[in-house]
């Protein structure tokens, strides 16, 4: 005689253990900071790891990176040397304007300054790992608590933002990347004459561009705001999260909304989110 | 000296696609390292101990990320349930048809993924979360060729074998 299978009974456990799973998911998700010192012992143990491994890997890409990448090399390089001698004559006259208008100044290693951010302190970090899933799009610093490091912390690249600290061990910190949907920034776009429009950017899921590194955030706009390819995309402040005037990126293609009522602003980041390799945490969090 | 093996495979399947996979990623897509890991173990176990191996896994990646602890442990459990189900059917000698079990599994263990993430509140697109399925799991597939003869030989008859399965 078989045994009999109380199938009732395993739909039940089936459905509290889904809902059991369930709730623990939304309980621990981005940035709920639940004790978890398994996963801290972990990152330790393991960062030191991560780190040279991520460091051979980014040596050899960018001493091969013309051999793999011959023709898209060679192309851009007759297109810069086109431009070179365009931008040289333009340089005194972007210098003045363009930087003024985003209130930063490139300075002699090419990183910002935005008045803002003077006030904070700032740590340097190194990228150590990136998400091991293709579902997120955060990476591990080597900083963590015990540099004052803490949850929503906002993260900056040499040229513009790059995210917020989702969450922070003894000695590593995770970085949610702005390219991540969940990562909304407030933000507001400098057009040309000095107007500012205000919105949200978001990490682009809809185009089909999440899955590559060009054109991975959008904004939505009304129909009848002044928004023009080329425009600056800074941050507004607002939100609490980040500082006001750190650069996101630029606006690479407007499209209108079917309804006709909006438009959608494609912004291409400043930051190159897959050669990262240096970071600079805002200890904005931190120092309250 | 079959626990350490594992135990190295297991932190490896953590920290490779994060770093080495980086470099080697498709339009953002890695392999999941874990997952594949998973299968393989749990191809070559009696159900129960391929079931705890699947969540020891599931709940070791969920801490590792820090953050919506269950998704991967309830995923791996029901990726190493499945592997089991499909192994005990399907010829597991046969390296095209594990590569057709790995891409089937991966699939489904990704779609949970992503079914346990909308019910956490995440936003997906349909043609995002079918993109990376697919993607992830032709990541997976492709790597059998060069992964599952050296596993396989060492599960039947080398430093990862497991007595229970081939000695009854």
């Amino acid at each position: 005689m078989g045994k009999r299978v109380n199938v009732t009974g395993i739909a039940v456990l089936v459905f509290f253990l889904l809902l059991g799973v369930l709730i623990t998911i939304r309980y621990t998700g981005l940035g709920s900071n639940f004790f978890n010192p398994v996963g801290g012992v972990m990152q330790r143990i393991l960062s030191p790891l991560e780190q040279p491994i991520l460091r051979i890997g980014n040596v050899i890409r960018d001493n091969t990176r013309a051999v793999w990448d011959f023709r898209e090399v060679s192309r851009q390089n007759e297109e810069l040397l086109k431009k070179v001698d365009q931008l040289t004559g333009d340089n005194i006259k972007l210098k003045t304007e363009i930087l003024a208008g985003m209130r930063y100044s490139v300075l002699d290693q090419g990183q910002f300054r935005s008045p803002t951010l003077e006030k904070y302190e700032k740590i340097g970090a190194s990228v150590v790992n990136r998400n091991p899933t293709t579902w997120f799009r955060t990476i591990t610093l080597n900083r963590g608590r015990q540099d004052g490091v803490a949850t929503n912390d906002p993260v900056i690249g040499d040229l513009g933002l790059v995210g917020k600290i989702v969450s922070v061990t003894p000695t590593t910190s995770e970085v949610l990347l702005i390219l991540d949907g969940e990562g909304q920034v407030s933000a507001l776009v400098r057009g040309s004459t000095g107007n500012s429009t205000f919105g949200i950017v978001q990490g682009n899921y809809k185009r089909g561009s999440r899955l590559t590194s060009e054109g991975n955030l959008q904004m939505l706009f009304r129909r009848e705001d002044s928004i023009n390819v080329g425009d600056l995309v800074l941050t507004s402040g607002l939100g609490g999260v980040y500082p006001k005037d750190v650069p996101i990126g630029q606006v690479k293609e407007i499209r209108l909304d079917p309804s006709g009522l909006l438009k959608t602003a494609y912004i291409q980041p400043l930051v190159n989110f897959d050669s990262i390799e240096e970071v600079y945490i805002i200890k904005i969090v931190g120092e309250k | 000296m079959r626990y350490v093996l594992i135990a190295v495979m297991f932190l490896l399947s953590l920290i490779l696609p994060g770093t080495l996979f980086h470099f080697w990623s498709w339009s953002g897509i890695k392999p999941d390292l874990l997952m594949l890991l998973t299968i393989y173990i749990a191809m070559h176990h009696r159900l129960p101990s391929g079931l705890i191996w699947g969540l020891g896994a599931g709940f070791l990646e969920d801490l590792y990320l820090g953050r919506y602890i269950g998704m991967y442990t309830l995923t791996l459990a029901v990726v190493a349930s499945l592997s089991y189900w499909l192994a005990e059917r399907w010829y597991r000698e046969n390296f095209l048809i594990t590569t057709f079990t790995v891409f089937l599994v991966t699939a489904v263990g990704q779609i949970l993924v992503a079914f346990l993430s909308l019910g956490a509140g995440l936003h997906w697109s349909l043609s995002d979360i079918g993109r990376l399925v697919i993607g992830v799991s032709l990541y997976n597939a492709i790597l059998v060729p060069l992964t599952y003869p050296w596993i396989h030989q060492s599960f039947v008859r080398g430093w990862l074998r497991y007595r229970p399965r081939y000695e009854r």
